[in-house]
């Protein structure tokens, strides 16, 4: 258990390896919702709550829908999957093989990590704790303070997704 | 370097290689790039929580707004293309032959 970071990062890169072997893009968007979903898991498992719910609900649950219904309407007859055809395979089995090797090569080593502060065998997964109340997320926090020491930041932004929209509808709107 | 961090600028780095190369559809391009762009979200809020420093949590949340945008607009332009093709091969687009 000590390792299920280092756990599910492995597993996000080889989500990674499974999209950009570029299968049909209908398969490349299912391997990028399962790295979501990993992804997602990482977040959560270093307190990150708010931006792991966020990420969810923005990433997976609006941008992935869009691509999935436009890739629906640019897709061909007979998807090539990833067991068709051997040059998805084989960018797939050398990226699966290397992401094999660097956790070989890495738990052969004697100690674990030494960052600034040593951790040895512990993991990755330990952050001191200060003392405190621990009712208030940190990461909420700081996802709060975008509206108070960047609300500029957020005009902008607003205001570019929703000339965003214009832009849009001017491009697909052709002649 | 942590081996998660290690892990996720391996995820950035395969995906940037995959928007690289064309195989025979674009928006598999576009993927790669959603991937890329989610490798950034996870490093930045990682290095946000495990570095006690909260106000680092602002720079993924306005990353995850101008990728959407750019996704959008990226979508946007794959539907004009298929509107004018019929597909969204990558060598329909042979207007700039040289």
């Amino acid at each position: 258990m000590a390792y299920i970071l280092f756990t599910l990062s492995v597993l996000l890169v080889m989500g990674f390896v499974g999209f950009s072997s570029k299968p049909s893009p209908i398969y490349g968007g299912l391997a990028l919702i399962i790295s979501g979903v990993v992804g997602c898991v990482i977040v959560l498992n270093c307190g990150g709550v708010y931006m792991g719910l966020m990420m969810f609900l923005v990433y997976l649950g609006g941008m992935m829908v869009v691509f999935g219904y436009t890739t629906a309407m640019a897709i061909e007859e007979y998807p090539e999957t990833w067991g068709s055809g051997l040059e998805v395979l084989g960018g797939l089995l050398v990226g699966l093989m290397m992401e094999v090797m660097l956790v070989l090569w890495v738990l052969s080593l004697d100690e674990a990590v030494v960052v600034v502060v040593g951790f040895s065998d512990t993991g990755d997964w330990v952050i001191f704790e200060g003392e405190g109340s621990g009712l208030i997320r940190g990461d909420s926090i700081g996802a709060g303070a975008l509206y108070d020491y960047g609300r500029w930041l957020v005009v902008v932004a607003g205001w570019t997704l929703f000339v965003g929209v214009y832009v849009v509808i001017e491009i697909v709107r052709g002649n | 370097m942590t081996l998660t961090y290690m892990n996720i600028m391996l995820a950035f780095t395969i995906s940037l290689l995959g928007m690289l190369t064309y195989r025979s559809h674009l928006v598999a391009s576009l993927l790669c790039l959603e991937g890329m762009m989610m490798s950034l979200f996870i490093m930045a809020t990682l290095i946000a929580s495990n570095m006690h420093f909260p106000l680092i949590n602002i720079m993924p949340i306005i990353l995850l707004v101008f990728a959407a945008c750019e996704t959008a607009v990226g979508l946007a332009l794959l539907i004009s293309i298929s509107n004018t093709y019929g597909l969204d091969y990558v060598h329909n687009l042979n207007l700039l032959q040289c």
